[in-house]
């Protein structure tokens, strides 16, 4: 992904009341801030919303913004931060509060149950759940990397050392069976 | 390539298709908008693999549209600024749009106060005297029939709150929230809704307000029929909303309440107003039984639908609609095939 580097240059344009910089720090930082508040929560809407809210803060008190040299980390803290204090609230999803709360790293929800738990139909959720099963490691892992990720054929081949065409062919058969039993 | 694709793996598989259904390529979304606009055969195939993409993706949302959002939000505390002078609108409460059960639960007290702080014991139908509350909770949505009728689906984190003798005698009931009504008419009974901010009388039929604690204005949408809106703070003030229009009034300042009749939000692609996005509920169907769809028309609508025939339970439908509220849903259903339903006050029984 783009870096940290152009970050620090919209952060420092929000500072000086520069609304392009505004969106282009929320275009280059959305999808990551998704996945990150996903894994705290599986609920998407939760997790969307915060999202905006937690630009519409920034852009509020823009001139009194910090200067600031980690512009993910700091939106990583602050979107946590957010989530927690909604969560806190919510009777229903105390287990990740007390799973967040004792272990910091180890308390991101895996891939197949964020999935599973943003689906609203309960027979669906059963379904996913039954066919992610089926899959091997390997096809799980590619789904992971290519939907969730958001990587490119091209960055699943390097990062697994395999050819672009084999990934593919992987990722079109694991689909395949996916929507069988799906069905 | 694309000429060749036949099955939702086709799709789903290209990485322009993802971009597309993420939003984050301009040229793949006009590409591909374009394709399905010339293939509208393959128009199943493509909806089978948008779904499946963003059951895959955990429904990360599309920028596009997500932009469009913070955009909306960027607009509206704009607003609020401008009318209203830059610290009333940002430093009073840290914004949230969502909230807390805590504080929905305590709602009930401090709208009570706030009635008789405001109203000072005047007149008997201001100052409603609680009957029942109910309350959303953290359901997205939840949909009940009142006793006088009248269909709402509450958004999560909502109390309404009935006042004593509603539905005998009156139909007056106080918001805490937001909740999209279809009120039944009944022109001897108004239909009176309080807020913080405002008091909202019905003199037609479908209307969402939107009136959280934690935001300091009450966001009144009228889509059919008519509601006249007063001022809690100026009763003095007051107007009367045609379809398609919002009124906006804003708490908390000294003697600034403001009164902005707007336009509904209007979707740039779907031409739906936004406002009651929340609630609209759209059903793609490929030859599902009556059960199944009763299952979703449940969960989104949040009330219990119990089927008692076993025939009935095994029709069959195929289709796609859009509706508001879960009547107009069985209704469009009873077009394909008769069955009956009626609305209890917590569930829906269909029978033959």
């Amino acid at each position: 992904m783009t870096g940290e580097e152009n970050n620090i240059a919209y952060w420092e344009g929000i500072r000086k009341g520069n609304k392009q910089a505004f969106f282009d720090l929320y275009n280059n930082t959305y999808f990551h801030l998704v996945r990150f508040g996903l894994k705290i929560t599986a609920n998407d809407e939760l997790v969307k919303d915060s999202v905006t809210q937690l630009f519409l803060q920034i852009w509020e008190k823009r001139h009194r913004l910090n200067a600031v040299t980690q512009v993910r980390a700091y939106l990583f803290t602050a979107l946590r931060r957010m989530l927690l204090d909604q969560l806190e609230y919510n009777a229903r999803i105390e287990t990740a509060i007390h799973r967040m709360g004792q272990q910091e790293a180890a308390s991101e929800l895996p891939y197949e149950e964020i999935i599973v738990r943003v689906q609203q139909d309960e027979e669906l959720k059963r379904k996913l759940y039954h066919a992610m099963q089926q899959l091997t490691p390997r096809q799980k892992e590619l789904i992971d990397l290519m939907f969730f990720e958001g990587y490119s054929y091209q960055q699943i081949a390097e990062h697994t050392s395999q050819s672009v065409k084999t990934v593919y062919n992987t990722m079109y058969n694991a689909i395949r069976l996916l929507r069988e039993l799906l069905k | 390539m694309s000429d060749n694709y036949r099955s939702v793996e086709d799709f789903v598989c290209d990485e322009s298709f993802q971009r597309y259904c993420l939003g984050t390529d301009q040229s793949a979304t006009d590409f591909w908008e374009n394709w399905i606009k010339e293939h509208p055969d393959a128009s199943a195939e493509i909806a089978g693999a948008r779904e499946l993409f963003s059951m895959l993706n955990a429904r990360q949302g599309n920028l596009g549209e997500q932009v469009r959002e913070l955009k909306d939000g960027l607009e509206r505390s704009t607003f609020l600024k401008e009318e209203f002078g830059q610290r009333e609108a940002i430093s009073r409460r840290p914004r949230r749009i969502l909230y807390a059960g805590i504080a929905a639960s305590l709602l009930l007290a401090v709208s009570v106060y706030f009635f008789l702080d405001r109203q000072g014991g005047k007149s008997p139908e201001s100052m409603p005297v609680i009957a029942a509350t109910i309350q959303s909770g953290s359901e997205p949505r939840k949909t009940l029939m009142l006793a006088d009728g009248s269909v709402l689906t509450m958004r999560h984190n909502s109390s309404i709150s009935l006042s004593e003798g509603f539905s005998k005698t009156n139909r007056v009931l106080t918001l805490s929230g937001e909740a999209f009504f279809d009120v039944k008419p009944d022109p001897s009974h108004p239909f009176i809704v309080h807020t913080k901010d405002a008091s909202i009388e019905v003199l037609g039929t479908v209307f969402n307000v939107s009136a959280y604690p934690e935001n300091s204005y009450t966001e009144t949408a009228l889509f059919r029929g008519r509601v006249e809106v007063t001022s809690k703070e100026d009763p003095s003030r007051k107007t009367v909303l045609m379809p398609s229009q919002k009124l906006v009034i804003q708490s908390g300042g000294k003697r600034d309440t403001a009164f902005a009749v707007r336009s509904l939000a209007v979707d740039p692609v779907d031409h739906k107003a936004k406002e009651i996005a929340w609630v609209r509920n759209r059903l793609k169907i490929q030859d599902e039984s009556l059960e199944q769809i009763a299952g979703r028309l449940q969960q989104w609508y949040g009330i219990p639908i119990v089927i008692t025939n076993e025939e009935v339970k095994k029709y069959s439908y195929s289709g796609t609609f859009e509706s508001e509220t879960v009547i107009k849903a069985l209704e469009a259903l009873q077009l394909s095939y008769p069955f009956s339903f009626e609305v209890e006050q917590t569930r829906i029984v269909i029978s033959k």
